[in-house]
C-alpha cells in the first residue's frame, strides 16, 4: 500500500460518510490528516466540507492552512480568487456573502497576506488594479510595509495595455489607489512622478465625465431620435456603468470635484507657488494668470515648476469650462448630462439686424464685386483670416434666448472661462508646448466634444476659414452613412448643426453661394413646422438687439423651428447685398421679397426700399411671385404698382408669361380691387391691376392676383419652406 | 476553637450549627490572616464540625442528635448564603475543605450526603462560588467519592424530576470547571458496561452540546491546575478525554443495552438520536485532541504527560473486544448491523488513537498499540493506523516543500522495526535498509525524563506538522 492510495482510501471513506454524517467524514479526515499532514486532498477535503457546509470560521481556518502549506496548489489558487472576486463584487447572492463572510473571518494579517500573493500571481491587469485597490483599501499600510509599492510605483504598468479600456483601468486605479498613494506621506515621490499621477487622474475623470452615451443607453433613450423636433425630451438612461467594471465601482461622484482635490494634494507636494486650499476652478485660473506675469523673470527648476503648475491648472480649468460649456450647448454627447429642457445650440452669427441695415448694407455693397466683406463692415481678404483672426473676436456679444436656457449665464460665462484659459495656454511658447505633449498624450484631437468647442471658439474670434475646415472635418466624420441615416436621430442633428455654421461662417467670410447651398442642404431635410409659433420669442430678442451692429454671435436652438426662420434670414441676408446693388437684379430683388414676407412686418422697410428700387427700374421681372408671395400687403403693393398711380410698372410675375403692359382694364379692375382691398380706407377705387396688350394677359395676372389673396391663410412658413426646395437650384445660381 | 463546644451544646441544633458556621469562618479568616503555611484547619475543629453539623455521633454516650427536613435545608441556606457572601477565595475554599474532605471516619457518609444536598441546592440556585469549591473538591477526592456526588446530581436533575434538565445545562455557563470535573466524573461513573451504567440520553445530549458549543470546556481543568506532578492517588483524570472515548467507542455495541429501556418508555425516536450524538461527541474529542499539541508545548509538556494512559486504553480495547465477541451472539440483529457497528466502533477505535498518538496526548509507539490491539478483528483504518503512515511519502499532489515534516529528512523506510508487518511490508522498491541508524526502535531522544511511558514512537512527528499554519486561536465552531 502507497501513501498515495491510503490518502485515496482515507479521502473516500469521507466523502462516502459526508452526507449522512458529517461528522464521521471529519472524524476521518481529522485521522487521515495526522497521518498524512503533507497530503493535499485530505485539507482540501475538509476544507470542501466546511465550506460546503457555510461555516465561515472553519472554512477559514482550513483555507489559511491549505494558502500557508500548498502555495503551489492552483486549486487554492482558484478558490482565493473565487473569495476575491467575490470581495470585489458588490453581489448579494448567499455564495458572495458567504465568500466575503469566510474571508473576514481570518486576522487582518492574514488577509492581508493572502491578498498580496494573490495580487502577485494575478496576470489579467484589471485584476491586478482591482487587487491592489482592495490590499490599499483595506491595508493602505501594506503600501510601505509590504512593498506594494513596487506595483504601484509605475502605474504606468496599468497605462500601457491598450488591451482594456482606459475606464477599466483608470477606474480603480485613480478613483482609489491614487488618492492612498499620493496621501501617504510616507512615500517620497519626485514632482514629476506626481504630476505624472495628476496628468494621468485628470485623464481618467475628463475621459469618465465627458464619455459617450453608450451603445444600451441609446437604444434605451430613443428619444434622441426626437431630438431635432423636441429638445426637451429627457436622457432616460442614468446607469453609467464603466465597461468591465461592476456598477459599484464604476460610479464616480462629483468627478471634477474629486480632480480638484488630487489637485490640492498634488500641489501641496509639489510646492506649488500660492497654492493653499483653493477650491474652485474660477480661483485657480486667476491664480495661474497672475503667477504668469512672473513666468519671463524665472529660471531653472522654478522655471518648470512654474510652467507645469501654469500648464495643468490651466489645461483641467480649460476642460472642465470647454466640457461645460459643450455639456450646455450639446448635451446629447454626454452620458450623464441631463439634456432636460436644453437641446443642441448652434453657435452663429446673429442675423436679427438682417431687416434694419438697409443703408449699411448698401453702403458696403457698393464695393462688394471688388472685395470680400465681413457683415460688420470691417474689409477683409479671404485667405488671411488666420493670423489676425485672435486679436479680432474680443468683446463679440452671444445672444440667445434666455428663457430657452435656463443656466445661459453660466454657460457663457464658462465659454469665456475656457477661451481665457486657452490664450493662457498660448501665451507664451513654453506653456504651449507644454500645453501640446498634454493634448498629445490624450490625443485631445480625438474628443469630437473638444473639437467643438475649439470651433465654436475660433468662430468667436473670427477665424471663419479655420473654423470651416474643421467643420468640414466633423462633417465628414459625421457624415450619415446610407444605410444608418436614422433611427440614430443624433447623426442626422449633428449633421445639421455642421452645415449650418459652416453656411453661417461661408456667409461671414462673404462667401454666399456656398452659405445657401449648405442652408438648402439643411431646410430640405427639415420639416415645416405647423404653425408660427416663434413669433413672440424671436420678437424679445431682436428688441434688445436691436441697436448691434453684425458683430455678434447667436446660439441658436438646433430645432426645427428655430432653424428654419434663421436659415430665412441667412438667406435674406444673402441675397439683400445683391437685390440692392446699382445693377439690376431682380431674381434676387424677388427672393429677397419672397423672404421679407417672414417675420412681416419687420422686414417691411425693407420691402418699401425693394418697390421704390422696382420703381425705379420701372419694370420687374420675377415669375415664381404667385408661387411664393402670400402677404396681402405684399399683393396689394404690386397690385398698386400696376396702376397709374403707381406708376404703372410693367410687372412680369407668371411663369412663362410676356411683358405686361401698364394698361389696366377698368372692369376687372374694379372687381379685382374691391377683392384686394377691402380693408384699405385710404385707398382709391381706380384700375389698378392690368391694363395689358392681350386680354388674356390681363385675365391671367387677374385671376393670378384672385387666387392669391384666397391662399392668405396659407401656412407660411410651409410656402416659404416650398420655396427654398423648390427653387434650391434657382436660389444657388442667382449667387455669385 | 473547641472550647466553644460547651456553648454549643445547650442549644437547638440548627442554631448550634449556625454558631459554629459564624465561628468557623471566623477561626479560618484568623487563620489565613496568621499567614501560616499551610494554613491547618486543627482536628478539634473538625471533630466540631463532625459532631454539630454532620451530627456524626461523637460516642456511644451521647445522643445522635438529627435535624428535621426543615432544619436541614435551613441550614443548607444558611450555608449557601454564608459561601456566597464570604468574599475571599481562600476562606472560603479551606471551609469547604474543612466540612466536605474525606476523612476516612464514621462521618464521611453524612459528610457526602450533606455535601450532594449542598451542591444540588447550589446548582440549582445558582451558587457560583460552592460550585467552584465543588468542583475543586472532584479534583482532590478519590474518584469513587466524586462518583457518588455525580450519582446524586444525575439523579436529581435527569431522574427525579423531569424538565430539570436546563438547570443543570446552566453549570456550564456558572462555573466551567466545575462543568468540567462533573463530565470526568459521570464518564467515570457510566461506563456502558451495563444497563445501569449508560448514562441516561438527556445526560448525554446536554454533555454533547456543551462540548460543541465549547470544546475548550473539557480541557479546563487541565489548563487552570499546575501539574506539579502531586495529584492526589485514585482522584479523578484531569480530563474526561479517556471517558468521553470509551463513550463513543463502546456506544455503537453497548449502548444499544439502554435500548430496551427506551423502547420500554416508549423513546423510539431517541434511539434514533444516539448515533448522531455520539458520532458528533466523538468528532469533538478528537477536535479537542487536535487542540492539545498548541497547549502542552506552551505548558513545556509536550511528549512528557500522557493525558491518556496506557492501562485505560488497554482496558477499553479488551472491553470493546468483548463487545464484538458479544455482538455476534446477539440475535435480534442482522449481521449486516453487527458488522457495520462492529467497524464503526473500530473506526472510532482507530481514529482515537491515531489522534491521541499525533497530538501528544497518548504517549507509546505503534508497536505498544499493536501489542494491545492485536485481538481485535480486521479494520482497514486500523490496520493503517496501527502500521502508521507510509513514510516514503510521493505525493503526487504536493511537491516537497520546506515545511513539510520530511524534507529535513531523506526518505524514511515506514517502518524500519517492523519490516514483517502483515499489512504493510516494507517497501521494496525502498532504497534505504531498515536499519537506519538515525531511527531507533525507541529513540530516547527526550532531554528531559518522560512523565509517563514513552515518547512518540515518531520523532519524523515533532510538534504537530499540521498545526504550522496555526498562529492564531482558533476554535472549531461545532
Amino acid at each position: 500500500m502507497s501513501a498515495q492510495k491510503d490518502c485515496e482510501f482515507l479521502v473516500k471513506r469521507a466523502r462516502e460518510l459526508v452526507s449522512d454524517d458529517p461528522c464521521a467524514a471529519k472524524a476521518w479526515l481529522i485521522t487521515a490528516r495526522t497521518l498524512y499532514p503533507s497530503d493535499f486532498n485530505i485539507q482540501y477535503e475538509m476544507y470542501t466540507i466546511e465550506r460546503n457546509a457555510e461555516r465561515t470560521a472553519s472554512a477559514g481556518r482550513l483555507l489559511y492552512d491549505m494558502f500557508i502549506n500548498f502555495p503551489d496548489q492552483p486549486i487554492v489558487w482558484r478558490e482565493i480568487s473565487v473569495i476575491t472576486a467575490a470581495l470585489r463584487s458588490d453581489s448579494q447572492d448567499k455564495q458572495a456573502q458567504f465568500l466575503r463572510g469566510l474571508f473576514e473571518t481570518l486576522p487582518g494579517r492574514v488577509q492581508c497576506e493572502m491578498l498580496l500573493k494573490a495580487t502577485e500571481q494575478c496576470f489579467n491587469t484589471l485584476e491586478k488594479a482591482e487587487m491592489l485597490l482592495l490590499l490599499l483599501k483595506r491595508f493602505p499600510e501594506s503600501v510601505v510595509q509590504h512593498g506594494v509599492w513596487d506595483y504601484t510605483a509605475d502605474l504606468s504598468f496599468l497605462v500601457n495595455v491598450t488591451l482594456i479600456t482606459l475606464h477599466c483601468l483608470f477606474a480603480p486605479a485613480v478613483c482609489d489607489v491614487l488618492p492612498l498613494v499620493i496621501n501617504n506621506m510616507d512615500m517620497r515621490l519626485p514632482a514629476s512622478l506626481m504630476q505624472k499621477y495628476m496628468l494621468k487622474a485628470a485623464e481618467f475623470y475628463i475621459g469618465y465625465v465627458t464619455r459617450g452615451p453608450s451603445a444600451d443607453a441609446q437604444i434605451q433613450g430613443k428619444g434622441t431620435q426626437e431630438a431635432l423636433k423636441s429638445p426637451s425630451v429627457p436622457r432616460t438612461s442614468q446607469r453609467y456603468v464603466i465597461d468591465g467594471l461592476s456598477e459599484k465601482s464604476s460610479l464616480v461622484a462629483e468627478p471634477w470635484e474629486r480632480l480638484l482635490d488630487i489637485l490640492a494634494v498634488v500641489g501641496a507636494r509639489c510646492e506649488w507657488q500660492g497654492d493653499k486650499g483653493q477650491r474652485s476652478y474660477v480661483d485657480m485660473l486667476q491664480r495661474v494668470k497672475e503667477l504668469c506675469r512672473y513666468l519671463p523673470g524665472l529660471e531653472g527648476d522654478t522655471r518648470a515648476r512654474c510652467c507645469s503648475q501654469v500648464v495643468i491648472c490651466a489645461a483641467l480649468v480649460l476642460f472642465r469650462s470647454a466640457f461645460l460649456y459643450i455639456s450646455a450647448v450639446q448635451p446629447a454627447l454626454f452620458q450623464g448630462v441631463n439634456a432636460l429642457s436644453s437641446g443642441p445650440w448652434i453657435l452663429v452669427e446673429d442675423l436679427s439686424s438682417v431687416y434694419s441695415e438697409v443703408e449699411l448694407e448698401r453702403g458696403v455693397v457698393k464695393h462688394a464685386h471688388k472685395k470680400r466683406k465681413l457683415p460688420d463692415g470691417r474689409e477683409k481678404t479671404m485667405s488671411s483670416d488666420d493670423e489676425e483672426g485672435s486679436g479680432k473676436g474680443r468683446g463679440r456679444h452671444i445672444l440667445l434666448n434666455k428663457t430657452e436656457m435656463p443656466g445661459w449665464a453660466e454657460t457663457l460665462e464658462s465659454f469665456r472661462t475656457a477661451r481665457e484659459s486657452w490664450d493662457l495656454l498660448h501665451s507664451h511658447d513654453g506653456l504651449e508646448s507644454e500645453f501640446k505633449k498634454i493634448c498629445a498624450a490624450w490625443k485631445t484631437d480625438s474628443w469630437l466634444w473638444f473639437r467643438i468647442f475649439l470651433t465654436d471658439m475660433i468662430i468667436y474670434q473670427g477665424q471663419y476659414r479655420k473654423a470651416l475646415s474643421s467643420l468640414h472635418q466633423m462633417a465628414a466624420v459625421q457624415q450619415p452613412q446610407p444605410g444608418q441615416q436614422s433611427p440614430s436621430g443624433q447623426v442626422t442633428l449633428e449633421h445639421h448643426r455642421a452645415l449650418i455654421q459652416q453656411a453661417s461662417c461661408h456667409y461671414a467670410l462673404g462667401e454666399y453661394k456656398r452659405a445657401c447651398e449648405k442652408l438648402l442642404d439643411v431646410v430640405g431635410a427639415l420639416m415645416p413646422p405647423n404653425q408660427e409659433q416663434t413669433k413672440a420669442s424671436e420678437d424679445q430678442g431682436r428688441v434688445k438687439t436691436k441697436t448691434r451692429k453684425g458683430n455678434d454671435l447667436r446660439l441658436l436652438p438646433c430645432t426645427c423651428k428655430a432653424v428654419l426662420p434663421f436659415c430665412l434670414q441667412l438667406m435674406l441676408a444673402c441675397f439683400k447685398l445683391r437685390a440692392f446693388t446699382d445693377n439690376r437684379d431682380d431674381l434676387s430683388l424677388g427672393h429677397v421679397v419672397v423672404l421679407l414676407q417672414h417675420d412681416w412686418p419687420q422686414g417691411e422697410l425693407l420691402f418699401l426700399k425693394a418697390i421704390d428700387k422696382i420703381c425705379q427700374q420701372g419694370s420687374f421681372q420675377y415669375e415664381n411671385f404667385f408661387n411664393y408671395v402670400t402677404n396681402i400687403d405684399m399683393l396689394e403693393e404690386f397690385a398698386y404698382l400696376r396702376t397709374p398711380e403707381g406708376g404703372r410698372i410693367q410687372l412680369e410675375l407668371l411663369p412663362n408669361q410676356g411683358m405686361l403692359i401698364k394698361n389696366p382694364s377698368p372692369a376687372l379692375g374694379v372687381e379685382l380691387n374691391t377683392l384686394l382691398l377691402q380693408g384699405v380706407q385710404t385707398m382709391e377705387r381706380h384700375h389698378t391691376v392690368t391694363r395689358g396688350i392681350t386680354k388674356g394677359v390681363k385675365e391671367d395676372f387677374r385671376l393670378a392676383m384672385e387666387r392669391q389673396v384666397s391662399r392668405c391663410g396659407e401656412n407660411l412658413l410651409s410656402v416659404l419652406h416650398r420655396f427654398c426646395i423648390n427653387e434650391k437650384i434657382i436660389i444657388i445660381q442667382s449667387l455669385p | 476553637m473547641g472550647d466553644i463546644r460547651q456553648s454549643l451544646l445547650p442549644r437547638d441544633v440548627l442554631s448550634a450549627a449556625k454558631e459554629l458556621l459564624y465561628h468557623l469562618d471566623i477561626y479560618i479568616c484568623n487563620l489565613v490572616q496568621s499567614g501560616r503555611q499551610p494554613p491547618q484547619v486543627d482536628s478539634k475543629t473538625l471533630e466540631l464540625v463532625e459532631e454539630f453539623i454532620l451530627h456524626a455521633p461523637k460516642d456511644r454516650n451521647t445522643p445522635t442528635r438529627r435535624m428535621s427536613a426543615l432544619q436541614e435545608l435551613q441550614l443548607l441556606e444558611i450555608m449557601c448564603s454564608c459561601f456566597q457572601e464570604q468574599s475571599r477565595d481562600t476562606v472560603r475554599q479551606l471551609m469547604f475543605s474543612a466540612l466536605f474532605n474525606l476523612q476516612g471516619n464514621q462521618a464521611d457518609e453524612s459528610r457526602m450526603a450533606l455535601l450532594s444536598k449542598l451542591v444540588s441546592m447550589a446548582i440549582a440556585v445558582g451558587r457560583v462560588p460552592i460550585l467552584e469549591c465543588a468542583a475543586t473538591w472532584l479534583q482532590r477526592t478519590h474518584r469513587v467519592y466524586c462518583v457518588r456526588l455525580a450519582q446524586v446530581l444525575v439523579d436529581d436533575y435527569c431522574s427525579m424530576v423531569p424538565g430539570s434538565v436546563p438547570t443543570l445545562q446552566n453549570i456550564h455557563s456558572a462555573s466551567p470547571r466545575f462543568c468540567c470535573q462533573f463530565i470526568t466524573a459521570v464518564t467515570t461513573l457510566y461506563d456502558l458496561t451495563s444497563e445501569e451504567l449508560s448514562p441516561p440520553l438527556e445526560l448525554l445530549q446536554m454533555i454533547v452540546s456543551w462540548i460543541q458549543d465549547d470544546p475548550r470546556l473539557v480541557l479546563i481543568t487541565f489548563l487552570n491546575t499546575p501539574l506539579s506532578g502531586n495529584q492526589p492517588i485514585s482522584s479523578l483524570d484531569v480530563t474526561p478525554l479517556g471517558g468521553l472515548m470509551r463513550w463513543c467507542i463502546k456506544a455503537p455495541l453497548a449502548y444499544r443495552s439502554d435500548k430496551k429501556q427506551a423502547l420500554s418508555s416508549g423513546g423510539c425516536e431517541s434511539e434514533q438520536e444516539v448515533g448522531p450524538l455520539f458520532s458528533a461527541l466523538h468528532l469533538s474529542v478528537l477536535q479537542v485532541l487536535m487542540l492539545l499539541p498548541t497547549i502542552l508545548n506552551e505548558k513545556g509538556l509536550y511528549g512528557r504527560l500522557a493525558l491518556l494512559q496506557m492501562e485505560a486504553l488497554a482496558a477499553l480495547v479488551s472491553d470493546l473486544s468483548r463487545l464484538l465477541d458479544q455482538a455476534d451472539k446477539h440475535t435480534h440483529l442482522s449481521s449486516a448491523d453487527v458488522h457495520t457497528l462492529s467497524q464503526l466502533a473500530l473506526d472510532r477505535l482507530a481514529q482515537a488513537l491515531q489522534v491521541s498518538m499525533a497530538s501528544g496526548a497518548l504517549l507509546c509507539s505503534r508497536e505498544d498499540l499493536r501489542a494491545i490491539c492485536s485481538r481485535l478483528p480486521h479494520n482497514n483504518l486500523l490496520q493503517l493506523v496501527l502500521s502508521g503512515p507510509v513514510m516514503y511519502y510521493n505525493n503526487i499532489h504536493t511537491p516537497p516543500l520546506a515545511f513539510s515534516p520530511h524534507a529535513a529528512h531523506s526518505p524514511i523506510t515506514s517502518h524500519p522495526t517492523h519490516p514483517t508487518h502483515p499489512t504493510h511490508p516494507t517497501h521494496p522498491t525502498h532504497p534505504m535498509t531498515p536499519t537506519h541508524p538515525t531511527l531507533p526502535t525507541h529513540p530516547a531522544h527526550t532531554p528531559h525524563a518522560p512523565l509517563a511511558t514513552h515518547p512518540s514512537a515518531h520523532p519524523q512527528y515533532p510538534a504537530q506538522p499540521f498545526m504550522t499554519g496555526m498562529p492564531f486561536p482558533y476554535r472549531p465552531s461545532h
